[in-house]
């Protein structure tokens, strides 16, 4: 027993390191890279109902990049974000928002989502 | 009835500080949501002095832009007057429009002002007894106005159809008030509660009717919304001697819409 233990033992050995090693790289591999996104806050006029407000955040949703709304209805804002390279202009959110028949206020970005 | 009416406006006024939903019977200016690209169906049941009568619309609107709607309705009616035999089929269907003619918005808050047309073709059955259908054509031209925030809503329709072959010409007019019981948030489950006066004078018969509508609503979700309304005569005035047995006793609404997409 003694003798197959030591003689398995450095093979053992190298297999544990190797495959240490290889879990590691293939760790890193896979881990996601940090996305850098772009928080915006829409101020949107006469959104005065929360059957209203069905229609924007779909509207908004369409927007490339956006996968989560956020409607703040008695504030009238939406919140969103986007990854940094789909940031989308202020002219395209305005038009989305007066195409979904609202009035369009002050736009703002953030690179840190807002409080 | 002054009780009844007291009672109404108690409960009604416990609302106050929310948010509200679109009304039930009267129009609304705003042409999104629940009220646009989805189906709105209800059951409406009236109870005459003899017999009763149900009809179920379905209506289905389409949003070409957010300041224009076009659509249809498509109702099933069943008539049962008292003793005699029922008659029942699809009725008079509608092509309506809606133009947004005026909008003003404001934080939380909207005053908007449509112009609607609406025509009702003598599709149903005039040859059943009871007839299903009216046998005439009908266009209805009016306005819809309200003025909506996040603590209450005030809605107003106001308009004349006019009527082919000289029938019954008739002004309609209703006023609702919707208000809520939750707090305004989106999306969360609501639930609404509404005062309506619905009414109608037939010229040709110098007839005023005025219905009282308490209501309410409940939206479970996004793209669902149920109701339900009870319409109580207030006021039924002519000078000529109307067949009592046409007058209404009550009516009972409850309905649904949903979304599409």
């Amino acid at each position: 027993m003694k003798s197959f233990l030591k003689s398995t033992l450095p093979v053992n050995l190298v297999f544990v390191l190797l495959s240490l090693f290889f879990s590691i790289l293939s760790a890193n591999a896979q881990a996601p890279q940090e996305e850098q996104r772009v928080y915006i806050k829409v101020e949107i006029f006469g959104l005065a109902c929360p059957y209203c407000a069905y229609g924007m955040e779909q509207d908004l949703l369409q927007l490339a990049g956006v996968d989560k709304v956020d409607i703040q209805l008695k504030e009238g804002l939406a919140y969103l974000s986007t990854p940094v390279e789909q940031k989308p202009g202020k002219k395209e959110i305005a038009k989305v928002v007066e195409d979904g028949g609202f009035t369009v206020g002050k736009i703002e970005y953030s690179d840190k989502p807002f409080e | 009835m002054n009780k009844t009416f007291c009672l109404l406006i108690a409960l009604f006024l416990t609302g106050m500080g929310f948010a509200q939903g679109p009304p039930i019977l009267t129009g609304t200016p705003v042409m999104l949501g629940l009220e646009g690209n989805g189906l709105r169906t209800f059951g409406k049941l009236i109870l005459k002095e003899e017999g009763f009568v149900y009809v179920q619309p379905l209506g289905i609107p389409y949003n070409i832009s957010p300041k224009f709607q076009v659509g249809g309705i498509l109702p099933f009616k069943y008539v049962k007057p008292g003793e005699a035999e029922a008659a029942s089929g699809l009725t008079d269907a509608s092509v309506f429009a809606k133009y947004q003619i005026f909008k003003r918005d404001g934080r939380a808050k909207t005053f908007r002002i449509l112009a609607k047309v609406q025509h009702t073709f003598p599709s149903g059955n005039t040859l059943s007894s009871p007839p299903i259908g009216a046998g005439i054509h009908q266009t209805y031209v009016g306005f819809v106005a309200g003025r909506i925030s996040s603590s209450i809503g005030l809605y107003s329709d106001f308009g004349y159809v006019f009527t082919s072959r000289k029938a019954a010409d008739r002004f309609l007019y209703n006023f609702g008030v919707s208000l809520p019981l939750l707090p305004p948030k989106y999306p969360q489950k609501q639930l609404n509660t509404l005062l309506e006066l619905n009414g109608s004078y037939l010229v040709p018969l110098d007839l005023h009717t005025l219905f009282l509508s308490p209501g309410i609503q409940f939206i479970p979700g996004r793209r669902i919304l149920f109701e339900a309304s009870f319409q109580i005569p207030v006021l039924f005035r002519t000078r000529f001697n109307i067949i009592d047995s046409n007058k209404t006793r009550y009516v009972v609404l409850l309905g649904t819409r949903f979304l599409l997409h």
